[in-house]
């Protein structure tokens, strides 16, 4: 299990609303330690793990065919939302938010010392390592094949993609979403993280809440390359409970993009300690991507 | 009871000193710290330590495991601060026991003792709130650059934070660098407390930060054979089970914060060496929740969007 946190602080516990709250919509939380809730025909989980250990991780390494992962990695930390009468079930985890990184391949990013080492004498026989360290996924979510579904370690990194997500002009109502409702259950996980060897940040994580009238997600990946760039690609999922017969998902991603020269041309700091917060400071970044589908759950079982 | 154990008593139970307490401290050690080698020699038995960072009940930890100073002789690889939450208690305390104890302690600096470095990890935002302004972090910044930059013991242990350099070949080449200063961005000094062993590579690779060096076997092995050590000893990379050894037990990383940042779910160690070299690994968990200082609290429901 997961330690927590030394003053119970930002990211630790799970948030269960209390009894009265749960039954009253009907909603049940799982046994057997298991954290996360039953809630109109939803089962939204949440497991929060060590990081990989060092033979875990060689594996990894040889499925992913890489020799360069995150120094952490929550492989065993996931979010599940499983709609019980269709088996249709959306995970988030970070295997395939990994193999979503190794299939993009970005370009390495230089940091600014880098220009300084350009002049430095080469050692002999020198290797200049080639990957995108900064980790960069377009992940937003995993879908299970529906028949391997039944075993959830056969189903993770599975990516089938068999779920129809259509275009949609929706957008997912988000002053609705201010609207202080009780929480029935609240969790954040981290997937991945690194510290870019003290160059910033490459943090992959998942926030899930559930109230009476809704399930709701963020899935982020936040990047900052000190003194170079700061990168942010959200996913955000809706699923309202007014429609049980026929429910249906929102997703919206949006994707935004700034370097610190051109926040520092619009005025804003460029030091990096003023961009610890991706949700702060969000907005001074431009949209570069912005995309919202929709996904009908299909009735059948 | 002298003033200086008082404050030692003080710092253990990660209480902080006051400022004035602070600057006086550090003056004293800067007349320590200032007579050491660039490779300052330390005698066997003793532990040897890796990084800590801020994380000060888990060091209370570590003390438990490998037992009090001065009883045993110890040689911390640096990065004490940033990132965990008593940045300032765990370093004074162990600058406390390097002036109450000098031959009994060794600290060298890891890339973290630096002004850039903690003014974007967590160490220069902590001593503003614990003390209001930012002049206990610059008189720790300023003794930081007195940090000896490695550690050779009995002649056959070399340990530095990060790793080697590709401009040092022999261990006199490291005693002429002049380290009385900020951490640079790239040279001979820079390189021992950043650059991380690899195994792709098997000379030496530059990351594709294009910054930063990695070396591989053969390089450990030139180094080891031209300075007639056995092995290197350094930090710098978290590993989940403590201790990592590579190239064929030439170079071992130590790495003493468990649970690293409150969340990763690893052991820690550190490696005990007794009089004959002899090697032992202690490995040990984070602190028990009810040993420290602040009671878990539920947050409150985060209404994100």
């Amino acid at each position: 299990m997961a330690k927590e946190d030394e003053t119970g602080g930002v990211s630790a516990m799970e948030v269960v609303g209390d009894e009265n709250e749960l039954k009253a919509v009907g909603a049940q939380l799982l046994a057997d330690g298991r954290r996360g809730l039953r809630i109109h025909g939803w089962e939204i989980e949440t497991r929060k793990r060590s990081i990989l250990n060092s033979s875990t991780l060689e594996e990894w390494e040889q499925k992913l065919g890489t020799s360069h992962l995150p120094e952490m990695i929550f492989g065993e930390s996931a979010l599940i939302l499983k709609h019980l009468n269709s088996g249709t079930s959306i995970h988030f985890n970070a295997f395939d938010a990994l193999a979503g990184w190794k299939q993009e391949g970005l370009p390495p990013v230089e940091v600014p010392a880098a220009a300084k080492w350009k002049f430095r004498s080469k050692p002999f026989q020198e290797v200049i390592l080639d990957y995108d360290y900064t980790f960069t996924t377009p992940y937003c979510g995993s879908e299970p094949n529906k028949i391997n579904a039944e075993d959830e370690t056969e189903a993770i990194s599975k990516v089938t993609g068999s779920l129809l997500w259509d275009d949609c002009e929706e957008r997912i109502d988000m002053v609705a979403l201010a609207v202080k409702e009780p929480i029935l259950f609240y969790d954040e996980i981290i997937l991945y993280e690194d510290e870019l060897a003290d160059n910033g940040i490459s943090l992959l994580t998942v926030k899930v809440r559930v109230m009476p009238s809704c399930w709701f997600l963020l899935l982020r990946f936040w990047l900052r390359v000190d003194g170079v760039l700061m990168r942010l690609r959200d996913t955000r999922m809706y699923c309202g409970f007014e429609d049980q017969k026929c429910p249906s998902i929102l997703r919206e991603s949006c994707w935004r993009e700034a370097t610190f020269k051109d926040l520092a041309a619009k005025g804003h700091p460029s030091d990096a300690s003023s961009y610890s917060d991706p949700s702060i400071i969000s907005q001074r970044l431009p949209i570069v991507m912005h995309k919202t589908q929709k996904l009908v759950i299909p009735d059948d079982l | 009871m002298s003033d200086l154990d008082k404050q030692i008593e003080q710092l253990k139970r990660c209480e902080p000193l006051k400022e004035s307490e602070v600057k006086a401290l550090c003056l004293k050690a800067m007349e320590i710290l200032v007579e050491e080698s660039n490779v300052q020699r330390v005698d066997a038995p003793v532990t040897i330590c890796g990084d800590i960072h801020g994380q000060f009940y888990d060091m209370k930890e570590l003390f438990k495991v490998g037992g009090d100073c001065p009883k045993t002789n110890y040689l911390f690889l640096g990065d004490f601060v940033d990132r965990g939450f008593y940045s300032v208690e765990t370093f004074l305390l162990l600058l406390a026991l390097k002036v109450r104890y000098p031959d009994r302690i060794t600290l060298i600096r890891g890339n973290h003792e630096s002004r850039q470095i903690t003014q974007v990890y967590g160490f220069y935002d902590e001593c503003l709130r614990k003390y209001g302004s930012a002049n206990v972090w610059r008189y720790c910044t300023d003794i930081f650059d007195y940090l000896s930059l490695s550690a050779l013991i009995e002649n056959k242990i070399f340990s530095v934070h990060g790793g080697l350099s590709p401009t040092i070949n022999t261990l006199d080449q490291i005693r002429t660098i002049d380290r009385k200063q900020e951490v640079p961005h790239d040279g001979a000094m820079c390189d021992l407390l950043w650059s991380d062993p690899e195994d792709i590579v098997d000379g030496w690779g530059l990351s594709p930060r294009g910054a930063g060096f990695l070396f591989g076997g053969s390089v450990v092995t030139n180094f080891n054979h031209s300075n007639n050590i056995d092995y290197i000893c350094r930090a710098h990379q978290l590993v989940m089970e403590g201790y990592k050894w590579m190239f064929n037990e030439q170079i071992v990383t130590v790495w003493s914060a468990p649970n690293y940042c409150y969340r990763c779910g690893n052991v820690a160690a550190i490696l005990e060496l007794d009089e004959n070299l002899d090697k032992r690994f202690r490995v040990f968990d984070a602190a028990p929740q009810e040993s420290r200082g602040t009671p878990a609290k539920k947050p409150a429901p985060d209404y994100f969007l």
